[in-house]
């Protein structure tokens, strides 16, 4: 609960369903991941416990595992090195042990750039009734679930609210530009498929997955234009992707959630019986759903790292 | 009761889902809702409410006594202060936190956007299973030809479902309107008496950013993506305006689609469905009148004047709010959302049952087709070894006089049959029947169904299995 209240002491930059954003200065933002947890579209109650630092910690490790690939906006998820940075944190250190990042603030491209490893969610709906996938026909007779190869790129835009805009490539391009366009495919692509193999090693299906990139500025010597791409937000972890248990994969159905399928399984339980609308306020979580979804979080945490979760994100 | 007025759309026309929507149990139940929100909310930034006061609301959501609400009101002239005080009643402990640092526009203006929204997405079901209806129509009926009309006067030809696809279209066009106000519609949110947040300033002690927070959370806690910047009491009332303006979108296309319904069924060449036992006239036995188009038009009218009421309100409305825009807003909100789901119910009722009758389509193509077929039978009499100038003149001749023949009651057009008698001319009547052969002329109509079919209508229902709404019937 510690989080719900707190108000750090620098500027807000943007208020997320479950993560914060504020202003360090000119060049460069503290994300805040919180325990907050949302569920069809409403956010519960009760948090998470160590939700929010698995999150920041799975973005940290993956931004290490994939330093040799991609740049990013990492400085550091490492608790104490970011209060040294940010003195002004000495006194909140507790309550973001773990779940903070200290990163370059950067331009951001106005798309989210999708990639999909496996036919499932809104994707396998489309191929099932159209068959296509983002627009584009895919090969007949594919099953729920299945594995795509080569994976598929669809962009879309942010949307204020949830649901964000599919678009086509070619509008992408009208967005920004052929050569970025390019550039935001191959890399999203490009660390997609080495984060799939990676995470498969260890027995986690990333089914698919968004990535944002933004460019870095570059006030002192020339246009924004001419800035580096790197990575930005948060990178391949189980909010921003799909990630199923390996062991139990099984094409032709819906795969079970790693991370929320306690939670939803509560609440679809709720709907069924009436005892939920879908609206504010969502029922209340029993403490076996809190901890059950909290469990799954910080497995998956080692399943991925090897390790259990450090208190305050140092490694 | 039958001795006081009651409104026709809850008695006849509205569906029971848009009734209850409009209720005073689900608009009071979301007052509820948000006081709970609010005060969950100051609880969270540091106030301190006790868990029974945020338990005992959260068990009294529902249970609204309407009585003791009409005895509050009664006494203080306030609806909103009845309201508060019959929630204490049933939640003692969260008596003195209830409508914490709020005025009345914070359950009522957030209350009516919450409704627009779910009215919206209400309309979006109803739009979705016409759509599913006429796509169904608009396939069977891909290749039928039939008479276009421009100026209501008979034009090329078109297929029976291409029509339909126009009809098909507006809606289309107006769900992406619906969508785009769906998705950004704003929230009200926790603003105070003139939208300074002068009170909830004071309730955190002058902590900006724990009132800016506070705005957030309760947004976020009802489901929308942000609360306006800047309110005066009351949210602008071009809200109002904008989300009407898309309800009256539908009701337009409806009218549209209505209108050519009522003209075709007094061609003879389509009928709305029409009930075993229906009476068409109680004075004139045989009749079959198209009365759900006549009613859809009738509310259609009704829905389209008030759209410029939306934004007359928004107009009037000085400084930071006066009340001329409550009792107007009242009665037009919830009515021309219920008038439009009325409009829907029978816009789906009538395209998942109309009568196609291709007998008199083809009757009435074969009365024009000939005239329609001049280019054809020229080039049928060059290719017979005539001369293109001569064959124009010969039809020409043979086309007035045959359209004088039938102003003057002859039965049929006859044109390709004095042509084939004409020895100048030099076509036999079967090539010259095969030149107007009525599958010639309707261009890539069918075609155009398919793909409109494909690509504009199968992607809509991606995801969607059955239909959107509980059945409902309609009361005819």
């Amino acid at each position: 609960m510690l989080m719900e209240a707190s108000v750090l002491p620098l500027t807000p930059f943007r208020r997320g369903k479950v993560r914060d954003v504020y202003v360090v200065d000119e060049e460069r933002l503290l994300l805040v991941a919180t325990d907050r947890v949302s569920a069809f579209d409403v956010v519960m109650g009760e948090t998470i416990p160590h939700k929010g630092a698995v999150l920041t910690q799975i973005t940290a490790w993956w931004l290490r595992q994939l330093e040799s690939r991609v740049k990013h906006h990492m400085l550091s998820a490492d608790t104490s090195e970011i209060v040294r940075e940010v003195p002004q944190l000495r006194a909140h250190k507790r309550e973001i042990a773990g779940r903070a990042m200290l990163c370059r603030r950067t331009t951001v491209f106005p798309i989210e750039c999708v990639v999909r490893g496996y036919l499932s969610g809104s994707a396998w709906k489309e191929y099932r009734d159209k068959g296509t996938l983002a627009g584009e026909p895919l090969a007949k007779g594919l099953r729920e679930s299945e594995r795509l190869d080569p994976p598929v790129f669809s962009p879309a835009t942010k949307a204020d609210e949830g649901h964000d805009e599919n678009i086509t490539i070619d509008r992408m391009r009208s967005l920004v530009g052929d050569r970025s366009a390019r550039e935001l495919e191959t890399l999203s692509r490009e660390i997609y498929e080495a984060g799939r193999a990676i995470a498969a090693k260890r027995g986690v299906i990333i089914a698919d997955t968004k990535f944002e990139f933004g460019r870095v500025r570059q006030p002192a010597n020339g246009s924004e234009a001419s800035g580096v791409v790197i990575l930005v937000d948060e990178v391949l972890t189980p909010d921003s992707s799909r990630f199923w248990p390996a062991d139990s994969y099984e094409p032709g159905q819906a795969q079970p959630s790693f991370d929320k399928q306690p939670l939803r399984d509560y609440l679809d339980a709720e709907k069924r019986a009436g005892r939920w609308d879908g609206n504010y306020p969502p029922p209340h979580l029993p403490p076996e759903v809190v901890d059950a979804t909290s469990k799954r979080y910080l497995d998956i945490y080692r399943r991925l790292t090897g390790h259990s979760l450090q208190p305050d994100g140092a490694h | 009761m039958t001795n006081i007025y009651s409104s026709p759309l809850a008695e006849r026309y509205a569906s029971q889902t848009m009734l209850e929507l409009w209720s005073p149990a689900t608009r009071y139940g979301l007052w509820r809702r948000l006081w709970l929100a609010l005060a969950e909310s100051e609880r969270e930034l540091g106030i301190q409410i006790p868990d029974d006061a945020i338990r005992q609301m959260r068990a009294n959501l529902d249970k609204i006594d309407f009585n003791a609400i009409a005895a509050y009101e009664k006494r203080f002239r306030h609806d909103v202060m009845a309201h508060v005080h019959a929630f204490g009643d049933v939640a003692p402990a969260a008596k003195p936190f209830i409508h914490l640092g709020a005025t009345s526009a914070y359950v009522t203006d957030n209350a009516d956007l919450i409704l627009m929204r779910r009215g919206l997405d209400f309309l979006r079901g109803r739009v979705l299973d016409v759509l599913r209806s006429l796509a169904a129509f608009a396939e069977r009926w891909r290749g039928q030809p039939t008479l276009g009309y421009t100026h209501l006067q008979p034009a090329q030809l078109t297929t029976v479902g291409k029509r339909a696809t126009l009809w098909m279209q507006d809606l289309v066009l107006d769900l992406e309107d619906v969508d785009y106000r769906r998705r950004t519609l704003p929230f009200r949110g926790v603003k105070g008496t003139t939208g300074t947040q002068a009170s909830f300033l004071e309730l955190f002690e002058g902590d900006h950013e724990k009132v800016k927070r506070l705005d957030l959370m309760v947004t976020e806690k009802m489901s929308f993506p942000a609360p306006l910047p800047v309110t005066g009491q009351t949210y602008t009332r071009k809200l109002d305006a904008f989300v009407l303006s898309v309800v009256a979108g539908i009701a337009a296309s409806a009218a549209k689609f209505s209108g050519d319904i009522r003209m075709l069924q007094s061609f003879g060449e389509m009928e709305e469905p029409f009930e075993n036992e229906q009476v068409g006239s109680s004075a004139m036995a045989y009749k079959r009148n198209p009365m759900r188009a006549e009613r859809i038009a009738s509310l259609a009218r009704f829905v389209n004047s008030l759209e410029g009421n939306a934004n007359q309100t928004h107009a009037v409305q000085y400084f930071e709010r006066t009340l001329d825009d409550s009792a107007n807003r009242r009665l037009v909100i919830p009515e021309m959302f219920l008038a439009t789901d009325a409009i829907l119910l029978l816009m789906s009722n009538i395209s998942s049952g109309l009568e196609v009758h291709t007998a008199v389509i083809e009757r009435r193509i074969a009365a024009e087709l000939p005239f329609m077929a001049t280019e054809q039978l020229i080039v049928r009499a060059v290719k017979a070894g005539g001369d293109r100038q001569v064959a124009h003149e010969t039809i020409r001749k043979h086309s007035l006089e045959t359209a004088r023949a039938m102003k003057q009651g002859a039965e049929a057009n006859d044109l390709l049959e004095r042509l084939a008698r004409d020895k100048s001319f030099g076509v036999k009547l079967k090539d010259l029947e095969g030149a107007a052969d009525a599958k010639r002329f309707i261009g890539r109509a069918p075609e155009q169904v398919d793909e409109f079919l494909r690509d504009v209508i199968t992607p809509l229902f991606a995801g969607h299995t059955g239909k959107a709404e509980r059945a409902e019937e309609l009361r005819v």
